[in-house]
């Protein structure tokens, strides 16, 4: 075969190869990458309800924070948990019927609040943090006010938004 | 050359890697006929990127296995394209590795020296086919489940140590957890590793060897036309890739990815059939019955394997004609000739087996069924347990207690009411339209004249009537139009309303026929008077709350063998291609 011609020859198919190789390489990797991020584009570990039952109104006393236990159902990729046990919250009914509803994590450090019924007061065992009954914070190394919730009352059903702390 | 490269080079002398890499000299020239080994290189890792990405969802337990699978299929963008492409993926690898073993075979490229080549090459090839076996069991739904059971079955009879194998494999002394564990272990680490180190070993004995030409080109041709291997070859290696994934991706697109039955029911009795390159050895075993069992499952893969293996070492004439290789041609074509027929058999038999294909269809059915269920999320007790808050399951309970008394079904239950078997569909409409004063229908209470005309009219009737409700499995478009003409100028609207849902006539509304609210509201009220008004017999089932009406309805509607167990439709798994004779299929 002459030289020439074969170095033209060679050159188009250098050419071509890379071209066909990238083709291919670009076809088998862009599914790929499809699946891969999965994660990015849809979520796989999520509650299924967006508003979460917790009890009935007149089960909470005017005036004093009542522990509650937060159960939802998840959706774990292909698993669905049913009944399960998500956190707890503590629950304020007002004078006026109205619901503060706050997260039992102190902004600090997530350690637990409890409530101080003599000095009607939260209070974090962890670091002394101190909140009042609105959830205000008074004293301690806390950065904010108490985490709380979006909460509905309907049909004297309490329901409280736990997916998103306010 | 750029600093970075520079540096680069100096420190890992890559460049001069790649040379060695790709400047192999092909004597002879580059060829067509030498593309088959680096297709199956770009195959393997194809089929290693693919299963990679699914091993990053797959979750190997009895009780996770099947719901990781349908959320690959089922919830992800791509995983069902991925997915298919790894399985169809495997099928090409498993035709190219027989191409280039017969390839091979015919150039007379085993022989001396190139012994240890062919049997490298044997040794990928049985690789190849046990990573087909281990991975059809790893979705654990009931085609894998059962197709698996045959294999490690036919393990369990060889003589003495047969057992020991089986529970080995199977990690226990039947399928469970252990059973997936090791299936995976053995699919994605033991067999890749194994394979990639023989296949190192196979490419170095060929790189040392070089290629065989063709058997009649002359000595100095061999000697003088050399041409590199970069680009010559790799150029048509290059084309005959991404022929192949294109080949690949269109089944994929066209079947709908690889199919998903429903999990796995070690309770049921399914017929296993294995994957299509397994048949053959299926087969084969149904001519050896009873103590000539092993014969099928030992004696003949194990003779046709040694004969793989000793093929180099007892033809040992240097010539690379085949008419000087006439009985070993004659051997390893009559062996091709022999799987091929039990293959053809065997897809044969299956596609007339009425047994087979009621499975097949009960198979997507139950596989529509499943993936519907599956959309509400999967109880963690695994993926059989979808089926236990079936409302299938609840509707057949309702119907039980409080409609089988009056309506027959199978041949069970009372006489006053039409019976129910195969209810809704095409024919039990079509007879209705033909004699609606049968017993089977509403007997002397029926009202109603029957319409004479001649069956397919009244099946294109029927198909009219029922297509309103949807879902219908192979619509027949011709004939729905003849038949909604036929009911629509003739003399049904008389007396049945059809087109406006609220309309009353003399006899009940048709419109939306038999469909999920159509039937909701007859079980409400069947005396309202846009149905049966005055004449009506049957109670109304007003106490049923939404749940158990929603149940008995769908219970209902998968009482017609014309539609699949779903009340809506989302795609479906289209895979089920039934195995015409001479026709490769997948099931």
């Amino acid at each position: 075969m002459e030289n020439g011609t074969s170095d033209g020859r060679r050159k188009f198919l250098k050419v071509a190869s890379h071209a066909i190789g990238g083709t291919l390489a670009a076809g088998v990797v862009a599914p790929i990458v499809g699946l891969a991020i999965h994660p990015w584009m849809k979520e796989t570990v999520y509650g299924t309800e967006e508003f979460v039952n917790i009890g009935k109104l007149e089960d909470f006393p005017i005036g004093i924070p009542k522990k509650m236990t937060i159960t939802s159902s998840k959706m774990d990729a292909w698993n669905v948990f049913e009944g399960l046990v998500m956190g707890s919250v503590w629950v304020i009914r007002r004078e006026d019927n109205s619901l503060k509803v706050f997260s039992v994590n102190c902004p600090h450090l997530g350690c637990g609040i409890n409530w101080g019924e003599d000095v009607k007061q939260f209070l974090c065992p962890c670091h002394e943090g101190v909140f009042g009954i609105d959830g205000g914070k008074i004293s301690g190394p806390s950065p904010r006010d108490m985490y709380s919730y979006e909460t509905k009352i309907e049909n004297n059903d309490i329901l409280v938004s736990y997916k998103r702390v306010i | 050359m750029s600093a970075i490269r520079k540096w680069f080079e100096d420190r890992t002398g890559i460049s001069a890697l790649l040379k060695v890499a790709l400047d192999e000299p092909v004597h002879g020239g580059a060829k067509w006929s030498y593309i088959f080994g680096s297709g199956l290189v770009f195959l393997f890792i194809l089929q290693a990127v693919t299963g990679i990405v699914m091993a990053a969802y797959y979750s190997p337990s009895s009780t996770t296995a099947w719901g990781s699978v349908y959320y690959i299929q089922h919830k992800t963008s791509f995983g069902w394209f991925v997915r298919g492409v790894h399985h169809y993926g495997s099928s090409a690898m498993m035709i190219l590795a027989l191409v280039h073993m017969f390839q091979v075979f015919i150039f007379g490229a085993y022989k001396k020296p190139r012994e240890l080549n062919w049997i490298s090459g044997v040794v990928l090839l049985m690789f190849i086919a046990a990573f087909g076996l281990t991975g059809y069991l790893l979705p654990w739904d009931q085609k894998g489940y059962w197709a698996t059971q045959v294999a490690t079955n036919i393990m369990g009879t060889i003589p003495v140590i047969g057992k020991y194998i089986q529970v080995f494999h199977q990690g226990g002394a039947d399928y469970g957890n252990f059973t997936l564990t090791r299936f995976f272990a053995l699919h994605v680490f033991l067999l890749p590793v194994s394979l990639v180190f023989f296949l190192f070993i196979h490419l170095a004995l060929f790189r040392k060897h070089g290629v065989t030409p063709y058997w009649k080109m002359r000595e100095e041709v061999v000697k003088n036309r050399v041409d590199p291997f970069w680009p010559d070859q790799v150029y048509k290696d290059v084309v005959f890739a991404i022929g192949m994934y294109a080949a690949i991706a269109l089944m994929v697109f066209l079947t709908g990815g690889a199919e998903l039955q429903s999990p796995a029911d070690p309770a049921s009795n399914y017929l296993a059939r294995p994957e299509w390159y397994f048949l053959f050895l299926f087969q084969l075993l149904k001519y050896c019955q009873g103590n000539w069992l092993i014969v099928g499952t030992v004696i003949i893969p194990a003779l046709s394997v040694i004969f793989l293996f000793v093929l180099p070492f007892i033809d040992r004439n240097d010539s690379r004609y085949p008419s000087r290789r006439v009985p070993y041609f004659g051997a390893i074509f009559s062996g091709l000739a022999g799987a091929v027929a039990l293959t053809v058999l065997a897809m044969c038999h299956d596609s007339r087996d009425v047994h087979i294909i009621h499975q097949r269809e009960d198979a997507e059915r139950q596989a529509a069924r499943a993936i519907k269920l599956a959309e509400r999320g999967i109880a963690p007790t695994g993926g059989l347990s979808i089926f236990l808050n079936d409302p299938i399951s609840l509707g057949e309970k309702i119907f039980k207690e409080s409609c089988n008394g009056c309506h027959k079904l199978k041949g069970e239950g009372g006489e006053t009411a039409p019976d129910f078997t195969d209810f809704g569909s095409r024919e039990w409409v079509a007879e209705l339209l033909k004699n609606p004063k049968d017993k089977k229908y509403f007997g002397d209470s029926g009202a109603m004249p029957p319409v004479k005309l001649p069956d397919g009219s009244l099946l294109g009737m029927a198909e009219f009537l029922v297509s309103q409700a949807g879902g219908l499995f192979s619509k027949n478009t011709d004939s729905l139009e003849k038949g909604k003409e036929l009911v629509m100028k003739g003399n049904c609207v008389i007396c049945h309303a059809i087109g406006d849902p609220a309309a009353k006539k003399m006899a009940p509304n048709l419109t939306g026929y038999l469909s999920e609210s159509w039937l909701k509201e007859f079980i409400k009220n069947p005396a309202d008077p846009k149905f049966y008004g005055a004449r009506n017999k049957m109670p109304a089932f007003d106490k049923l709350n939404d749940r158990e009406l929603d149940a008995l309805v769908q219970y209902l509607l998968s009482l017609s063998k014309d539609r699949p167990l779903v009340s809506e439709g989302g795609r479906s798994n289209k895979v089920y291609t039934c195995l015409y004779p001479g026709r490769l299929g997948v099931y």
